[in-house]
């Protein structure tokens, strides 16, 4: 059932890679897309409906026998932590492949490679076992590279080669640590059950944590890892920023729950007070070098950087209302993420630029992007944090469960928070309001086609801001199970700690 | 000894696929005397089902209940059945690519097949030879013709200093190794036989003693040089800059694996009393090849240039199997090789296909050659990716393999400069993947613009797309269908007695291993 989302994509990307024939228009080729996506999406939907919510472990479970010398299997499986992860993956697929240009050039290279990045992430969020983690983790490097450098902006050789080496560097971290966890523990296969790092002495599970938190906090972005964000973002075009922000950053902090949280919660709880530190400086810092952007689209990437710093907050916290905030988060940021690219990606297609000087007066009813405008305000807010919205919804939740772990950090963000409503309103008050330059601004018009993924986008952002029990419920008995794990432990490591 | 008696000490039998590729030689040779230029045509295709015939030769040798031979002089076990088989193996896929190269360069197809072919006798002599004059005879039959077959395009200067630079090292290495093979000679007190070395240097207790100690270095001179690590690599990158691009294929893969056949062969049996000393001496140099090669392939602006210090590097990947000294360690080496054989191949003949179609191998006019020609670009970018390690190719799971092994000996420093160095090396492989695939038709080279139809119907262009598309898509499928060629490794390793007594267990280093974290 699991291996559908995986395959599908994967294979279909194979085939429209390979098709003969040269002068396939780029608008079928879409079309094509458009479906296997949507065939995947509505899949995806289907292993919702069907997904026991209050079974806390891996459900759908498939396994295989691979590789037995080097302890890797074809082992899947799905739970609480990672079915929200799943839908983000298939439904920011189906509207990056939406909002490309139907006249993108060299369209079969394109697309192709989109299903193949889409399949290799669902791959990494359903994998069972380390190697099969890293291998599909490993997979998306060199299709983002080209899609980056390829169809990119005025930069995009540089910033291409720049994701590329930041990516390396983590997938060595990665497989160096797995390596390590794996040998250590004397285990002799890499599934994620045959592993338990309760054995190994304290000191040896902090420098397999450290390996794990570099090496995630790279994808992720934290603060001194993140230079790498926003070249990649803004110099990739609208569709592969949905891709990268929406999708691409939430598999370093699933990895950073599910290896560093679930496989080392004692060594988790030691670190945990420097993390909620750095999650709070991540969030600051993002939001403050966001203000002083002249960029809109550098600006939604900074933001980026802000809201991933809480998911870390709440990830150290490690309440199980923090852990069910920090899946909130990381979903309602990716809807959010994805809204805005898209509307910056219309923006910089009708008007023509994205400086914050030259735009002006996008409100204006009938010359301007009235609907679009009302969209960016709409996104603006969510990823403020107004009620109402998704995005206040999964910040309240995580301030709410960290509070009473880390007050300070919690404080810090939740400044940060007003932060993001300070330049979403510098941002807004450029775009959207003022008088419209009546010499240059006769813009296309907006297609209905255009407006549909951030009207999608838009409802369901709404929708869930209004009834976020379907934001929380998929993740609750999983969270409250891994937070189970780590409690008992906790205060006889800190205590032995202290005794130290 | 009575003749029974004889024969069955000298087991004639194990050497029959070097037999086949004898008669093979012979025939090519004798065939071209008879007709002359002629010939040409088909004579490539008898050297091809000659070395294969060979292989399936071999393959009906595997598990061999007998496999010493003439009277301990070669021994025919899983081992050299393996190396044996990818020696043979890179040969006829070298001459698949060189027919339509050597027949532009103007000169004989048939001598450069039997130079080849002799060569590759030297590499599969070497990868079972067991007595320390065999090693000698069958290193320098190989390395001969190496010297032969890198000056064979005489009318191109580079390719004459090239021959005279590998000559002058290659001599001198020689030389050196076989002062080396003397020191053992003598220190054993008479032994040629690399066990009876063994044996002879414990009952003289000379172990340890200075003497065996330079005996090592020398021979691992001598080794070193094959394997190109640094830094016994200076021939390397003038050798593969200007010897004709199908011999450096053959240099890169046959030649390279012979050398780590000897290694392997050479280390374990003859050294097991200074075990300690030459790993030590291995990790320095693969220290030394994995930063010198993947970072001096940074600079190259010429395709075989790069690919020369990227050998370097890789070889240097390949040690760490050869230092874990383990089971895993030994088997990771050979998977590696094996997967080395395609993906080297696969880019060495994208890369003959690129200069027969436009005359250079700079990696700058590459740029835009998606356009005109999607096979030679899908192939190149294949194999370079894959030597770069991105799963799911082969190289991938081969490195997977090797850090995997290191690390379970224990050898986390260099695995971990493994994992830096890959990361480097990623960035010179992408490189020319991003000549080829993200230029834009605008920023296309002059070269590219006036590159000539692809066709393939000209005489001996299909060999060669046929060893593309054999080799593309071996990477691509041997690493996600690798428990074949797994179990290979495992088993050449695990069948083969001498390397027993010499593994170190498994088991131990895991019960140090606990001590050592404490450590941390």
């Amino acid at each position: 059932m699991l291996s559908v989302l995986i395959w599908i994509p994967i294979l279909s990307a194979i085939v429209i890679g390979f098709l003969p024939g040269k002068a396939i228009p780029a608008s079928r080729i879409r079309l094509v897309c458009l479906t296997v996506a949507g065939i995947v999406l509505l899949w995806n939907l289907f292993i919702l409906l069907k997904f026991d919510i209050s079974n806390p472990g891996m459900q759908f479970t498939e396994y295989l026998p691979w590789n037995e010398t080097l302890g890797l299997s074809y082992q899947l499986g799905v739970d609480g932590l990672s079915i929200l992860m799943l839908i983000l993956n298939s439904l920011l697929t189906w509207i990056a492949i939406y909002s490309t240009d139907k006249e993108t050039e060299r369209p079969r290279l394109f697309y192709s490679l989109i299903l193949f990045v889409s399949g290799g992430v669902a791959g990494a969020f359903l994998a069972e076992n380390l190697l099969l983690f890293f291998l599909f983790y490993e997979l998306e490097l060199i299709p983002f590279y080209l899609l980056i450098s390829i169809w990119g902006g005025e930069k995009r050789s540089y910033a291409g080669i720049k994701f590329l080496i930041y990516t390396a560097v983590s997938g060595a971290l990665i497989l160096a640590t797995f390596l390590g966890m794996v040998f250590l523990t004397g285990s002799t296969s890499f599934a994620f059950d045959a592993i338990s790092t309760q054995t190994l002495s304290a000191g040896l599970q902090f420098v397999l944590l450290m390996g794990i938190i570099l090496g995630f906090g790279i994808k992720i972005p934290l603060v001194p890892f993140h230079t790498w964000l926003p070249d990649a973002y803004v110099e990739a075009s609208a569709p592969i920023a949905i891709l990268l922000g929406g999708v691409l950053a939430k598999l370093g902090t699933y990895g950073l729950l599910r290896f560093g949280l679930g496989m080392f919660p004692d060594a988790w709880s030691v670190v945990a007070p420097n993390l909620a530190i750095w999650g709070a400086i991540s969030a600051i810092y993002g939001s403050v070098i966001a203000i002083a952007q002249k960029d809109i689209k550098r600006m939604v990437a900074y933001s980026s950087i802000g809201h991933m710093g809480y998911v870390l907050l709440a990830s150290a916290s490690s309440t199980a209302l923090a852990l069910v905030g920090a899946v909130a988060q990381m979903f309602s940021h990716g809807l959010i993420l994805a809204i805005l690219f898209h509307l910056v990606g219309v923006i910089e297609a009708k008007v023509g630029t994205r400086e914050l000087e030259k735009l002006n007066g996008l409100m204006s009813p009938i010359r301007g992007l009235p609907l679009i405008s009302a969209l960016l305000v709409l996104s603006g807010m969510a990823s403020a944090g107004i009620p109402g919205l998704t995005g206040f919804v999964a910040e309240f939740i995580v301030f709410q469960g960290s509070f009473s772990a880390f007050p300070l950090p919690t404080l810090l963000c939740v400044a940060s928070s007003g932060l993001t409503a300070v330049y979403f309103v510098i941002l807004l008050n450029r775009t959207c309001f003022g008088k419209l330059d009546s010499n240059s601004a006769y813009y296309p018009k907006v297609l209905w086609s255009e407006k549909i993924p951030a009207l999608v986008l838009a409802v369901l952002i709404i929708f869930l801001g209004i009834q976020p029990t379907w934001l929380v419920r998929w993740s609750e008995p999983t969270t409250t199970a891994m937070v189970a794990t780590i409690t008992p432990r906790e205060t006889t490591i800190v205590s032995q700690v202290v005794l130290k | 000894m009575d003749f029974a008696n004889l024969a069955s000490q000298l087991n004639t039998g194990t050497i029959l696929p070097e037999g086949i590729v004898i008669i093979t030689l012979l025939g090519v040779l004798i065939v071209d005397l008879i007709l002359g230029r002629t010939s040409s045509r088909w004579i490539a295709y008898l050297a091809i089902a000659g070395l294969l015939a060979a292989t399936v030769a071999l393959y009906f040798q595997w598990d061999t209940t007998n496999p010493i031979s003439f009277t301990g002089s070669f021994n025919g076990d899983d081992l050299s059945i393996v190396f044996r088989g990818i020696i043979a193996l890179s040969a006829a896929v070298t001459i698949l690519m060189s027919i339509r190269y050597i027949e532009q360069s103007g000169t004989a197809l048939a001598e450069f097949i039997a130079i080849l072919l002799s060569a590759t006798l030297g590499g599969m002599f070497l990868s079972g030879a067991s007595e320390l004059v065999m090693i000698f005879i069958s290193l320098e039959t190989l390395s001969i013709s190496s010297y032969l077959l890198t000056g064979y395009t005489k009318r191109d200067p580079r390719s004459n200093e090239a021959a005279l630079k590998y000559l002058l090292i290659g001599a001198s290495s020689t030389a050196v190794f076989l002062y080396g093979v003397s020191l053992l000679y003598g220190l054993s007190g008479g032994q040629t036989e690399l066990g009876a070395i063994a044996n002879g240097i414990a009952n003289a207790n000379a172990g340890q003693s200075l003497g065996l100690v330079i005996a090592l270095v020398f021979v691992i001179a001598g080794i070193g040089f094959k394997i190109s690590a640094a830094p016994f690599h200076q021939w390397t990158p003038d050798v593969y800059e200007g010897a004709p691009t199908p011999v450096i294929a053959f240099l890169s893969v046959g030649s390279k694996a012979a050398g780590f056949a000897l290694a392997i062969r050479l280390l374990t049996t003859a050294f097991p009393l200074v075990a300690e000393e030459w790993k030590f001496v291995f990790t320095a140099l693969a220290v030394l090849s994995m930063i010198l090669g993947n970072v001096v392939a940074l600079a190259q602006t010429s395709m075989k240039r790069m690919l020369a210090y990227s050998s370097i590097a890789q070889a240097g990947f390949v040690m760490i199997g050869m230092i874990a000294g383990t089971q895993a360690g030994y088997a990771s080496m050979i998977f590696y090789l094996l997967v080395y054989l395609f993906m080297n191949l696969c880019g060495f003949t994208c890369i003959i296909l690129f200069s027969l179609r436009t005359g250079t191998d700079q990696i700058a006019e590459y740029s835009g050659l998606y356009q005109k020609d999607p096979l030679l670009t899908l192939g190149l970018s294949i194999s370079l990716l894959s030597l770069g390690g991105i799963p799911p190719l082969a190289g991938f799971f081969g490195k997977i393999y090797l850090f995997w092994a290191g690390w379970q000996a224990g050898l986390y420093w260099l695995v971990l400069l493994g994992l830096v160095t890959s990361v480097v090396s990623i960035y010179y492989y992408i490189r020319v993947v991003k000549m080829m695939v993200v230029k834009e038709p605008q920023e296309m080279s002059d070269v590219v613009k006036n590159y000539p139809e692809v066709r393939w119907d000209l005489p001996g262009l299909r060999p060669l797309q046929v060893g593309l598309v054999m080799t593309l898509i071996a990477t691509t499928i041997a690493g996600v269908l690798s428990n074949p060629l797994f179990t290979l490794a495992n088993n050449s390793i695990s069948h083969t007695p001498m390397l027993e007594a010499t593994l170190v267990k498994t088991t131990q280093v895991s019960a140090i291993a606990p001590e050592q974290s404490e450590g941390l």
